[in-house]
């Protein structure tokens, strides 16, 4: 029945097929068309209607008439402007598609923007520092700088040293863990604020072997806490702090004076 | 649509009239095809008073390779006369498809009618033209 169909909904768009090319036709039009081109019946038809068109041309118009129509289109050729094109479902289905696409691109371009050399690892560990609860450690009260020897004797962690800015605070605890790449992390949590100290293994070329340095701090954001990070001797320190970064940046900013 | 050149131009200038007033007052619509639509009403208006064609089945032929010859032997008044005794809506259907200005979706918005119909109404007045022109104009046999 299908076939059937399609041949009387062909059949009947060609009877009304446009007499000149200057009449665009629609796309099942234009189909219609293509598949009648070349058949004798519809080119009897097509020269038939433009005969009539043509006779239909000298049609004497009254003068008074006439003057009306001039050299101008009876119908102005509608233009089309923006408004109309932004208003096709399609041109609008494609733009937000596009805006998506690049929103998202430029929220990973933004967020990688600041990445660094284990940054991966410190946004892992802020994670970890939001859900740690104090039972979790070892109770040590001591100074923060201190505890590098601690690591070194029990751990045999070499060069897990606080950073100097942060050296002089008072710990109330800490413990070494792995993490799910087998990396062994030093975490220590100080009075101060409650922040929390993660002394982790940098960073490394996979194909050399050596370490992938970075000057100064950097900083990174998860989970409503702020990290900031340094790399000395292979080793990378972070002192993590729930909320903004502008605590630590003030105690790091007061070290360098 | 109408067969007769005074009663066009009444109805052409009524309508330009209509839409002059409708402009001045700011109440032309919004729809681009009024002003036809509005033509052809009054069109069908003016000659609802003339004398009706009576409902005869008129003979059809399939349309021919030599008709194209046949129309040029026509006169255009002739044809105009012919199409404006068309019952409507065939009538504004052949008027606004043989005018060559609209396609078929803008004569279906003018003329009201359905693409079934359009189509119909189209392929049963080149079938009568044919007849007519056969009548008018006969073909000599080919052996």
């Amino acid at each position: 029945m299908k076939p059937l169909s399609s041949l009387r909904r062909q059949r009947t768009l060609l009877n009304c097929a446009p007499i000149s090319a200057r009449q665009l036709a629609d796309r099942p039009m234009r189909s219609a068309i293509s598949r009648a081109d070349g058949s004798a019946e519809f080119a009897d038809q097509q020269n038939f209607d433009r005969a009539v068109a043509r006779l239909v041309r000298l049609i004497p118009i009254p003068a008074e008439s006439a003057e009306w129509f001039s050299e101008k289109d009876l119908v102005p050729v509608s233009k089309r402007t923006w408004k109309t094109m932004l208003r096709n479902p399609a041109v609008l289905a494609i733009s937000i598609a596009l805006a998506v696409i690049a929103g998202v691109f430029v929220f990973n371009f933004v967020s990688h923007l600041n990445d660094f050399p284990g940054s991966a690892t410190a946004r892992k560990l802020l994670g970890v520092a939001a859900s740690t609860r104090p039972v979790m450690l070892d109770p040590v009260n001591t100074e923060a700088g201190t505890l590098g020897d601690l690591f070194f004797m029990k751990h045999g962690l070499e060069h897990y040293d606080v950073a100097t800015e942060f050296a002089d605070f008072g710990t109330i605890g800490c413990r070494v863990f792995e993490d799910d790449e087998s990396r062994r992390i030093a975490q220590i949590w100080v009075s101060e604020k409650r922040m929390q100290f993660f002394l982790f293994p940098a960073e490394r070329d996979s194909k050399t072997g050596a370490v992938l340095r970075f000057p100064g701090w950097r900083y990174v954001h998860q989970e409503g806490w702020t990290g900031a990070v340094t790399e000395h001797s292979g080793v990378c320190f972070m002192a993590a702090v729930r909320g903004g970064g502008k605590d630590l940046q003030s105690y790091i900013a007061k070290a360098k004076e | 649509m109408l067969g007769e050149s005074r009663k066009a131009q009444e109805v052409f200038h009524a309508t330009l009239r209509e839409a002059a007033v409708r402009a001045a007052r700011g109440e032309l619509p919004g729809e681009p095809f009024w002003l036809f639509r509005d033509a052809r009403w009054r069109c069908l208006e003016a000659t609802k008073s003339d004398l009706q064609p009576e409902p005869v089945e008129m003979d059809e032929c399939d349309v021919t390779p030599e008709a194209e010859s046949q129309i040029q032997r026509l006169d255009p008044m002739q044809l105009a006369i012919w199409i404006s005794a068309a019952p409507d809506p065939q009538r504004s259907a052949l008027a606004l498809f043989y005018l060559d200005e609209f396609d078929y979706r803008e004569i279906l918005d003018i003329g009201e009618l359905k693409l079934s119909e359009l189509s119909r109404f189209l392929a049963k007045g080149r079938r009568q033209l044919q007849a007519w022109l056969d009548s008018k104009f006969p073909q000599t046999s080919k052996v």
